[in-house]
């Protein structure tokens, strides 16, 4: 009896108490990103990695509207609630920077896992440090086909590769071509001279013997930071291609659209892979000369019509970014997602379990904000379940129109004459 | 009056101890540095840009012949070892001699037309060249094109020049060839062969009215610059393993290899190196501390470093240590030109004494 | 190989041409009278087209009618630029000199990314876009505007250099300056009219470029790669040089792109420099 049993009780009382709380928060979980954030790339490094800032946003933070997910709740429950702290690395466009900072981000930062690198140059040496060092590394948007052929283990890629989409190309004109009234038959393939130009070349060049109705009609590399396009555009023009595949950046899609009006240069379509055809500052620089383009893009704004998830992001980015997203933030965004659902079913930090659980990730449609059917890696860690689709601005604003299961629009084909 | 025997011994003395000290310290570095890659890599990059700044100021410090189309024999080294190591299987050291090799020729081939241009034609037509080799090479499949050449990973060790956990050994090898090179730049300096070079520099057609013919020592001067280059360019490639034109021909390392030594201090032996300890740590800290902006601070900053040292130490940062008992101090330490050529690096002919 | 697909390449030659040779003026002007390159003169194009662009975007000024606003606005900042810089390193070697504007170029590209972000900018809708139909070929407006706007801008400068009062000064200060110094020519002042000129006529085509070019931070090394070809291959300080070799590579790239290879159309342009340097080292017309 008396105050030593008080105390006691007083004890009793606060342990029971404290058992309801965490002993301590769980430590966050660190990764790191790798992007070009200085330099010429800097605007789409920004933008990219602001998807991923948003990713981790969403996941940190309690979100129960949106149907992702680990977006209803804060952090990684897997882990204990562990957040995720994102520790960003600029790269500068350098394959030699990226993977130096690689490394400075696994062994000075202890990151559990690296995200990045935009350019697939880069994206090759800082994975390869990765590799070298035993910690996982995703890539949500450097293309080139390549990367998932070194044979690597801890290399994981959620966007289709360059062969991928130069392939639906194909399958696109091969739809077309049922409908069209003049048949679509020869092929020009412009592209920007550096490696993500190459390799969509390459890899378009090497589908015309399977797609044999088909046929190249010149394989056309300019220089990026070209002074202008007039022998380019005049090259096409004396072959009358029906069609023109283009891959080309932002600056150039804007000085070749403008030089085909100049010359009015119209073939029956004129394509393009990544985003420079279909972007604000295209439809900015253009205006109304910057419709009817195809392009083949990885996300759109109309997949909201499937998954209300899709419109919620897209606000979300924009309102904190000024911006409107695009297929590489979304890719990125989705990659990073990817990420954290693994980590949170490897329930560790451990670098093995985590590249056991991103091997084991098996992600369905309607947990993705992408056009896609899932995502699944194969023994070479590339996504097999991803999918195209195809935008084309009319009147001023993109809209899907292939394939037709998520269509929002019809297709405008052939183009129409210049006005 | 002190008999010249006690002033050697002085000089001498004073020089040993301070290079002890100084090598002492930079073959321990590396221990404490184990788990630190940023600074260890950061020190290995002085190391290689001193030796690069080495290399050009053979050319454009000594001998007056600036070019900014260097990154052309960095990219030839590079290039050359790896198509030997990809085509042929040839080792790294190998490919290392042939490398340098390569790149002494290409540079001895290009000299003979452009040394016949002066000033800034030559300046131009190194420009042009490199930038050809740049845009010929994005466009060659042979070589991977834009898409470039990946060194397959080997095993560790020294015998197939690839370090992977433990970057220390890339550390020693570059301060080595620095060493070397150093050592090689100061005899020159001091030789014959430096004085000619000089005076090429400071007044060509006198010097040829003196019976030398400064084509063939430019050539020599070029050979020696461009193998360098080429050697850096290799070791670039064994470090990397993996190169394409952007970073290995591309014009900004061309210019990055002229301004390290023009900063530093061209026409010095110790130009080079400071100029890469100097703006080396500059560009990485910006990076690390200032980038994720996108709003280039690190740039703005360089920037402005680079025209506030243009106005105020116009001969490079080196020269700051031209006051007279700084002077005397460096000389003491055998690191600074004879005095005749006090006046080297602002294009005033010294008063030179004939050898 | 029709006679319209030639005329129509040779007019896009002409047009960009003319802007090379335009761009290529102001720096050979500078460099004539007082021996000094100016590395950042990329930049100060990157600046006149962000200024047209501006105006452009904030007051829907046609780039036609700020021309002759951005080549003023842009002969007061070379002025500037050599007052506060270029005067100061005079004294130094060439290599410093080069290291001073080398500075300003990092600096300047640095700041317009600071102020305006990385992003690529381009005029809609100007006066001077669009095409004009002759004999069923198209003549961009651009391309014309621009061969007109550099014919004319060498005209005056011609004019100036050599049939005014102030050109005399120009002329005496670029052969001696020591002597005109003694004649009582300011050469001070001189040479910041050269800095003054040679900004503004690079104003000039950064305004014209605006019509069918976009601009972004790093847009001054496109152009100012070709610029210093154009003034090596013309001859250092040579005026009709400048603008002799500026049409011929406007020409050279533009044939070049189209018959032997759109990646490498810069490698004849390259090698014909090399080629004439060789035969002629002053390049085509020496020292002015």
């Amino acid at each position: 009896m008396g105050i030593g049993r008080m105390w006691t009780a007083v004890a009793v009382a606060g342990l029971v108490c404290s058992a309801g709380l965490p002993l301590r928060a769980a430590e966050p979980v660190r990764i790191g990103a790798l992007y070009p954030l200085s330099g010429q790339a800097a605007k789409s490094g920004e933008d990219t990695l602001n998807g991923i800032r948003l990713a981790v946003d969403i996941v940190n933070n309690r979100y129960p509207d949106l149907k992702l997910p680990l977006a209803g709740g804060e952090g990684l429950p897997g882990v204990g609630g562990a957040k995720i702290e994102l520790i960003a690395a600029d790269h500068q466009g350098s394959p030699e920077t990226g993977a130096a900072e690689a490394e400075r981000l696994i062994v000075q930062r202890k990151v559990a896992a690296l995200i990045g690198a935009f350019h697939s140059s880069v994206a090759a040496t800082s994975s390869q440090v990765a590799e070298r060092l035993g910690v996982p590394y995703i890539s949500g948007e450097s293309e080139a086909t390549p990367l998932t052929e070194r044979g690597f283990k801890w290399f994981f890629r959620t966007t289709p590769s360059s062969r991928t989409q130069a392939r639906d190309f194909f399958t696109f004109l091969r739809e077309v071509n049922k409908t069209a009234a003049h048949r679509v038959q020869t092929i020009a393939i412009v592209h920007e001279n550096t490696l993500w130009g190459q390799e969509f070349a390459k890899s378009a060049e090497d589908y015309f013997p399977e797609y044999g109705e088909f046929k190249l009609a010149i394989n056309l590399g300019y220089q990026q930071g070209t002074t202008d396009v007039s022998s380019e555009v005049q090259r096409l023009i004396a072959l009358k291609p029906d069609v023109v595949f283009h891959a080309s950046y932002d600056a150039e899609a804007i000085l070749f659209a403008r030089t085909y009006k100049q010359f009015n240069f119209a073939p029956q379509g004129i394509m393009a892979i990544g985003a420079a055809f279909g972007s604000s500052a295209f439809r900015d620089a253009l205006g109304s000369d910057a419709s009817f383009f195809v392009v083949r893009d990885h996300w759109s704004r109309d997949l909201a019509a499937r998954h209300p998830a899709v419109a919620q992001v897209a606000k979300m980015y924009r309102e904190r970014y000024g911006k409107d997203m695009d297929g590489t933030p979304a890719r990125a965004f989705t990659a990073m997602m990817t990420l954290a659902d693994a980590i949170n079913r490897a329930g560790s930090t451990d670098p093995e379990k985590i590249r056991a659980a991103l091997a084991a990730t098996n992600l369905a449609a309607t947990q993705l904000i992408m056009p896609w059917d899932g995502v699944k890696f194969d023994a070479k860690g590339q996504n097999v379940l991803t999918g195209a689709i195809f935008i084309q601005t009319q009147e001023g604003t993109p809209k899907l129109v292939w394939p037709a299961s998520l269509a929002s629009a019809k297709l405008v084909w052939p183009r129409p004459a210049w006005r | 009056m002190r008999t010249s025997l006690t002033n050697r011994s002085v000089r001498w003395t004073g020089g040993i101890v301070l290079a002890g000290a100084l090598a002492g310290a930079l073959l321990a570095l590396p221990l404490g540095l184990a788990e630190r890659p940023f600074e260890l890599r950061m020190l290995t990059l002085i190391f290689l840009y001193s030796i690069l700044g080495h290399g050009w100021n053979i050319l454009g410090g000594y001998a007056g012949q600036t070019s900014i189309g260097h990154g052309l024999y960095f990219g030839l080294g590079a290039y050359t070892s790896t198509l030997l190591a990809l085509r042929l299987g040839v080792g790294p050291w190998l490919g290392m001699a042939a490398g340098g090799a390569l790149a002494a020729g290409a540079g001895v081939l290009l000299g003979v037309p452009c040394f016949r241009l002066r000033g800034h034609y030559f300046v131009i037509a190194t420009l042009v060249v490199a930038e050809t080799a740049y845009q010929g090479f994005a466009a060659w499949e042979w070589v991977g094109a834009a898409i470039g050449l990946q060194l397959p990973i080997a095993a560790e060790g020294l015998a197939h020049f690839q370090f992977h956990r433990d970057k220390a050994p890339y550390y020693y090898i570059a301060l080595a060839i620095l060493a070397a090179v150093t050592a090689l730049v100061w005899l020159l300096q001091r030789s014959r062969f430096g004085f000619v070079l000089r005076g090429i520099r400071d007044d060509e057609d006198a010097v040829r009215s003196l019976g030398f013919s400064p084509a063939r020592y430019k050539l020599a001067a070029m050979a020696l610059s461009t193998g360098i280059v080429g050697v850096v360019g290799v070791f670039y490639a064994q470090y990397v393993l993996y190169i394409d034109p952007g970073s290995v021909l591309a014009l900004p390392l061309s210019v990055s290899i002229a301004l390290i030594p023009i900063l530093g201090g061209a026409g010095t032996v110790s130009g080079p190196i400071v100029g890469a300890a100097i703006l080396v740590p500059l560009s990485e800290y910006s990076r690390v501390w200032f980038s994720g902006s996108g709003r280039n601070v690190d740039l703005l900053i360089y920037g402005l470093l680079i025209m506030v040292i243009a106005v105020y130490r116009p001969d490079g940062i080196m020269s700051l240590f031209r006051s007279a008992p700084w002077r005397t101090f460096i000389r003491r330490l055998g690191l600074a030109p004879a005095a005749g050529d006090a006046a080297a690096g602002n294009g005033v002919a010294g008063t030179a004494r004939i050898p | 190989m029709s006679l319209q697909l030639l005329v129509q390449l040779i007019v896009s030659g002409l047009g960009m041409g003319f802007i090379f040779a335009l761009i290529a003026i102001g720096l050979t002007l500078i460099y004539g009278v007082m021996n000094v390159v100016n590395f950042a003169h990329g930049e100060f194009l990157m600046i006149a087209m962000y200024a047209s662009y501006l105006a452009y975007a904030t007051w829907g000024a046609d780039p036609l009618w700020t021309l002759p606003l951005v080549a003023c606005a842009m002969f007061a900042f070379g002025i500037a630029v050599y007052y506060l810089l270029v005067r100061r390193v005079l004294r130094g070697s060439m290599t410093s000199q080069i290291f001073a504007t080398f500075g300003l170029m990092v600096f300047l590209q640095a700041l317009a990314q600071f102020l305006m972000g990385a992003d690529y900018f381009a005029i809609r809708e100007s006066r001077l876009s669009g095409v004009v139909e002759a004999a069923s070929i198209a003549l961009p407006v651009p391309q014309l505007a621009a061969a007109a706007g550099a014919g004319l801008a060498t005209a005056v400068l011609y004019w100036i250099v050599f049939r005014t009062r102030t050109g005399r000064t120009l002329r005496a200060a670029a052969q001696d300056r020591q002597a005109a110094a003694t004649l009582g020519i300011d050469v001070d002042r001189t040479y910041a009219l050269a800095w003054g000129m040679g900004a503004a006529c690079v104003g000039v085509a950064g305004s014209l470029l605006s019509n069918f070019y976009y601009v972004f931070p790093r847009v001054g090394a496109v152009f100012v790669l070709v610029a210093y070809v154009v003034v090596a291959l013309g001859g250092f300080g040579s005026i009709h040089g400048a603008l002799v070799a500026g049409v011929l590579i406007g020409l050279l790239q533009v044939v070049a792109g189209f018959f032997v290879s759109s990646q490498l159309k810069f490698v004849p342009v390259y090698l014909l420099y090399l080629l004439v340097v060789l035969i002629r080292p002053h390049g085509l017309y020496g020292r002015m």
